[in-house]
């Protein structure tokens, strides 16, 4: 349980945000600076037959035009290497940067830019996930096969990635069932939508860059500037100034090495400030959307025996971290329930759209929604209610999972029991209202990660890491590890982060992983320190460190609290001759073994380790007639291991859920026959607003997980949203008696769905 | 975004010559739509902008002989917490307490929702079953216009280079009456009518429809009215059976498109219900019912 | 063409010589210096942007600056006042209003504007008066939590 000083915590960078003193990326200037701007694609698919930039060139004020011819010709990709920096020959969706500009203003880059000459032949473009797989597709990478890929990516054409999880004989167990219930479900394509923009600018020191960026994933970053300019990583640093929100969207090395050419080219920083249409298309990280076909098999008494599902998810045109989720969509197919027999086929099919990445629990909350509906269409089939029918096959202590993992110690089932109970499931309802009840669950991300912690002269202290903080709190919340550690109180720390040539490496604000893996590096350098202050303490104290203790600031003789010493007298005294400095990075938690023969596409979700069990219950009113829903109420539990900071987690799951219902009900883009968004902007592409959103109430089950990060936590950041949407609709099929089977369930399509028309 | 001149008259005349000295001059009041379309890129900014929002005496909402009198520079909000507005011509409060967020409301102002002449537009409909009369004013003299007959299509009204809009004048509705205005909307802040629908309607001493206006948003090119629906409401009583009869009539003007709000079958279904509901509350407002405003917030699903 | 004009931020008077089609956000932030409004969005639909021009809420995205010449505008940098946080920026540190802090320079001002208006709103006077303003962090719960705690309540 959580102490009362991390009850009443409050966030270092806190002040700083809300006087708006704070800087963002954006809102840096540098002495001389040049703006960016970036001639995207004319067509979702065409080929190049020439560039002519000699008018954008001759426009005053322009610096330089790069297209692909002045970088070096250099293939990349984190699973797949099939783009370049700029498009070379083809464009393959509307977002693709064909050429950038630099000028003394952001008007005049955006003039320029428009008068680059592009001549284009038209290709077909393939919008449609089932369509690209199609004997006879048009091949979005004709030389798919040439490219360099991680040998674990099984691909075929347009098949970026497929992965399968078999385990039994589903086929039997589906002729013995009592009932089979099969369905299809379509997601459409969303976005992380941080509110801040991308940002980045870009100055070069001799042959170094340091590139100021808005990203969740500064060594990512540094790497992909590195590998793209040719130049050795070490001289590449990246910085990262407050970052105002990312989700997923800003993972992978996005623009950082388009703008340090320009500066490159141009002896000058350069800064690029996206739009709020620009962030629609162009960056390689939306949600992606799936095609989700589902059948199942069940028993009389609601033992679920078969779970026969084909995926298909749209990776857009180009692989970023997306090869991956075949997959984990594979998994949440199944879902947290014990099936005997499972057969589940996932593909990645290349389309002209906007590349598809990680985005909060990437493939999660879309498979969710579909399983978590049928699930109560495999309840109604059985004449079941659809919370008792999750209660008889909720994951437990000792189960085994699809790929055979047997699970430790899980709330699974608490999480269930305590979202009903909060929202007092089964109560009478006007008879517009209905509960809908969805579970979900997501896997902690264990890795490599580094920090430093050092007591200054004066005992304050410095905790120096790799991580990135994108809003979350969990960098923030890094000084009550430490402070718990030494003794000291957390606003005895500065956080030195988000620059890579100070911390260790760390994968970034990605995967909930901050402080899973962060989180046991400062407390293994924070005890490095403390073995340090301990000996200093021998010597003051003339007793051993056995029965040594810090606590408030002192370190004392246990039973004899007289007997002490101020830690600022300690750090005062080495500062002489000894540095009070702790290194750490502590080896990630264990893996449990599972038995994933049965499966292929293996790239490492085959096991969740410490996975997080989530049960949502909403209250939702639908208003029958127009199909327009309003989420009343939501109830919210969570196994996510320990809270190490509650108002942190209570953020977190706040804000997932509302960005749950977001998707669940507006958050979709329109994609047109052309390939491209028809509502890349925020009136019709509508987030929740404050009076939209519900109040939420939360219950964690806060009990210690034995593959978990510091003090038996497990992440925390994604899984809020997974199972929302499909809470939302099993409460309007309730309301509506009719299921809606794409997402978002939108208005038309929820009134489409219950008055029996084609939408 | 650039502009060349920016002109800030001290009066109306003043206003009114500048716009006739310079060529293709645009007047901007609360600039939501003129910035916003410039930075959306759906145009480029004048090249002479007449900024009129500090020209006194065009932002009162007053009651000037039993007409309603608002000067084209009140805003959303002020016309949203107008007493008299809500009392009298509640419809048109139930509009301008829905537009955009508060900050639209707080700096957009009804001249400039008029001119801008969107088929979306939240007060259009209300200002037309309530017979609002528009006031025009170039340096050649001055006009009033039928609200119906400002609009000439999707972004253009009948206004002539050189007019400017200064006010708008409502006539008192007759005794017995009720107006309401509600939208289809899918979040309950920053909206614009997926449809809408306004009605007015006046009862006689024995409860039949004495007179009724229909008016439906986001339909049709303009604003339009549907002559069917007032005709089939008038004459009876407001049964739900007959106001639900009236809605069925809206038909008659509706010829929605299909956007990414929604499609034409969608909003040919939805302009009936919304219709009904509007009808509805005007006809609960005329027999006396306090029906709060905004009534979409009351009758809508974002309720 | 460059008009001469006075924006008044925060108290302080600024004579300026500004192009007409200049927005009040970009002349905050570039000529000014004053980063606490932000630019989330294209067309007015984030309110990160949001300042108070006579005590009014505005999209200074899409107002020109030109337009304030002579009014007072407060920005977020003006809410604390002599070293000391605004009840609001305390309320929205306590509360634990505050995530990635893009959307909060903007959540504070609406809030500002609601409550000089109401002393005493209530939580859904509190979520539609910021309506304008998209939070992707928080889901809302602990900012109108925050406004309600720095709310002064009834005058009596």
């Amino acid at each position: 349980m959580a102490t009362a000083a991390q009850k009443k915590f409050i966030r270092p960078d806190g002040k700083d945000k809300v006087t708006g003193l704070g800087r963002y990326t954006a809102d840096l200037t540098m002495t001389g600076m040049l703006h960016a701007c970036f001639r995207y694609a004319d067509h979702a698919h065409a080929r190049i037959r020439s560039i002519d930039a000699s008018r954008a060139r001759a426009l005053p004020g322009v610096f330089c035009v790069l297209t692909q011819d002045d970088v070096p010709d250099v293939r990349y990709g984190p699973f797949v290497e099939d783009r370049t920096l700029f498009a070379r020959d083809v464009v393959r969706y509307e977002g693709e940067v064909v050429a950038a500009v630099a000028a003394t203003t952001p008007e005049i880059a955006s003039e320029a830019a428009a008068l680059i000459d592009v001549d284009y032949e038209p290709l077909p473009v393939v919008s449609d996930v089932e369509a690209a797989l199609r004997d006879g597709a048009t091949l979005i990478h004709e030389g798919w096969s040439g490219y360099s890929a991680s040998e674990d990516v099984v691909r075929e054409g347009n098949d970026a990635s497929r992965s399968t999880i078999v385990k039994g004989d589903v086929e039997a167990a589906l002729a013995s069932a009592d009932a089979v219930v099969k369905e299809r479900y379509v997601a459409d394509m969303s976005h992380a939508v941080p509110i801040e923009p991308h940002a980045a600018i870009a100055q070069w020191q001799g042959d170094r860059v340091t590139v100021w960026s808005s990203t969740q994933v500064p060594y990512i970053a540094r790497s992909g500037v590195a590998t793209t300019l040719q130049i050795p990583e070490g001289h590449v640093r990246i910085i990262v100034p407050h970052l105002g929100g990312g989700f997923g969207g800003k993972c992978e090395f996005h623009y950082e090495a388009h703008v340090a050419a320009l500066a490159r080219a141009t002896d000058r920083p350069v800064r690029l400030v996206f739009s709020r249409s620009e962030e629609f298309i162009a960056p390689d990280h939306r949600r992606e959307g799936q095609v989700i076909e589902l059948e199942t098999g069940v028993m009389k008494d609601g033992t679920l025996v078969a779970r026969r599902g084909r995926l298909i998810l749209d990776n857009g045109a180009y692989s970023a971290d997306a090869p991956f989720f075949p997959q984990l969509a594979a998994m949440h197919a199944v879902g947290p329930y014990r099936i005997p027999n499972v057969s589940v086929d996932a593909s990645l099919a290349y389309t002209n759209t906007t590349p598809s990445g990680s985005v909060r629990a990437p493939t999660a909350p879309q498979a969710c929604w579909a399983v978590e509906q049928h699930m109560d269409s495999v309840a109604a089939a059985i004449g079941m209610d659809p919370v008792e029918l999750r209660r008889r096959n909720i994951l437990k202590e000792g189960d085994t999972t699809a790929t055979n993992q047997v699970l430790e110690p899980i709330g699974a089932a608490e999480t269930l029991e305590r979202a009903v109970e909060l929202i007092a499931y089964g109560r009478e309802l006007p008879e517009d209202e209905a509960i809908g009840v969805g579970c979900g669950w997501w896997p902690s991300f264990g890795g490599p990660s580094g920090a430093f912690v050092k007591l200054n002269g004066d005992g304050s202290g410095t905790i120096i890491t790799g991580a990135q903080e994108c809003g979350t709190g969990a960098v923030m919340a890094l000084p009550i590890l430490v402070a718990e550690e030494l003794g000291m109180r957390p606003e005895d720390f500065s956080i030195l982060a988000q620059d890579t040539d100070a911390g260790g490496w760390d994968a970034g604000a990605s995967g909930s992983q901050t402080t899973f893996n962060n989180g046991r590096a400062v407390i293994e350098a924070a005890r490095e320190v403390r073995a340090q202050l301990l000996e200093l303490a021998e010597e003051e104290l003339e007793a051993s460190r056995e029965d040594i203790e810090l606590v408030d600031g002192v370190a004392r003789v246990k039973g004899s609290p007289t007997k002490s010493v101020p830690i600022t007298t300690l750090a005062e005294t080495a500062q002489g001759d000894r540095l009070l400095l702790g290194k750490g990075s502590g080896s990630p938690p264990l893996t449990p073994d599972v038995d994933a023969s049965g499966c292929t596409g293996r790239l490492g979700m085959e096991t969740f380790a410490a996975p997080t069990f989530i049960t949502h219950a909403v209250r939702v009113r639908v208003d029958r007639e127009t199909g327009v829903c309003r989420v009343l109420e939501v109830a919210a539990s969570h196994d996510c291991g320990v809270i190490l900071n509650p108002v942190g987690a209570e953020g977190q799951v706040e804000g997932g859920v509302v960005m749950g219902i977001g998707m669940a009900t507006l958050e979709g883009s329109i994609v047109g026959d052309d390939g491209r968004q028809r509502n890349p902007h925020l009136l019709d592409y509508k987030l929740q607003t404050a009076a939209d959103a519900p109040p939420i109430s939360i219950a964690f089950v806060d009990a210690p997980s034995p593959y978990g990060g510091p003090k038996g936590s497990k992440g925390t950041g994604e899984p809020p949203c997974v199972p929302t949407p499909g809470a939302i609709g099993n409460a309007i099929a309730q309301v509506t008696g009719a299921r809606v089977h794409r997402l978002p369930m939108t208005p038309e399509r929820v009134w489409a769905a219950s008055h029996g028309v084609d939408a | 975004m650039s502009a060349g001149t920016y002109l800030q008259p001290a009066s109306v005349d003043d206003a009114l010559r500048l716009l006739a000295e310079h060529d293709g001059a645009a007047l901007v009041a609360g600039g939501t739509d003129l910035v916003v379309g410039t930075r959306q890129g759906k145009r480029t900014l004048p090249e002479t902008l007449v900024a009129i929002h500090r020209l006194p005496g065009l932002d009162g909402i007053a009651e000037d002989g039993g007409a309603l009198a608002i000067g084209a520079l009140a805003t959303h909000d002020a016309i949203e917490r107008s007493e008299l507005v809500r009392g009298r011509w509640t419809a048109l409060a139930d509009a301008s307490a829905i537009v955009g967020s508060p900050a639209t409301r707080h700096v957009g102002t009804l001249g400039g929702n008029l001119a801008n002449a969107s088929p979306a537009m939240e007060t259009g409909a209300p200002l037309a079953v309530l017979g609002a009369e528009v006031a025009l004013r170039s340096a050649a003299g001055s006009r009033t216009v039928a609200v119906g007959e400002l609009w000439a299509g999707p972004g253009r009204t009948t206004a002539a280079p050189g007019e400017m809009i200064t006010g708008v004048r409502v006539p008192a509705p007759a005794e017995g009456s009720g107006s309401a205005y509600v939208r289809l909307e899918y979040r309950r802040s920053m909206e614009i009518a997926v449809v809408g629908a306004a009605a007015l309607v006046t009862l006689a001493g024995d409860g039949t429809v004495a007179d009724a206006r229909v008016a439906l948003t986001a339909v049709a090119p303009t604003i339009v009215r549907s002559p069917a629906a007032e005709e089939s409401l008038r004459g009876g009583r407001p049964t739900p059976e007959a106001i639900a009869s009236a809605a069925a009539a809206v038909h008659d003007a509706a010829s929605p498109i299909s956007d990414v709000r929604g499609s034409d079958a969608y909003r040919t279904a939805m302009i009936e219900v919304i219709a009904r509901r509007a009808i509805d509350v005007a006809a609960r407002r005329a027999g006396g019912e306090a029906v709060p405003v905004p009534a979409t917030m009351t009758v809508g699903g974002t309720r | 063409m460059s008009h001469a004009c006075t924006l008044n931020v925060n108290g302080i008077s600024y004579p300026l010589q500004l192009d007409a089609g200049r927005t009040l956000l970009t002349v905050l932030r570039g000529e000014l210096g004053l980063t606490g409004a932000k630019e989330g969005c294209d067309d007015s639909e984030c309110g990160a942007c949001m300042v108070l021009v006579d005590g009014r809420p505005v999209n200074a995205c899409s107002y020109l600056a030109l337009q304030a010449d002579g009014r007072e505008i407060t920005t977020v940098e003006g809410l604390a006042k002599d070293g000391e946080l605004h009840p609001l920026q305390a309320a929205f540190l306590d509360e634990g209003g505050v995530q990635c802090g893009f959307c909060t320079p903007g959540m504070l001002i609406s809030a500002e504007a609601l409550l000089r208006r109401n002393p005493d709103p209530s939580e859904d006077e509190v979520r539609l008066a910021l309506g304008g303003n998209l939070c992707r962090c928080t889901g809302y719960q602990k900012i109108a939590r925050a406004v309600l705690a720095a709310a002064p309540g009834p005058t009596s």
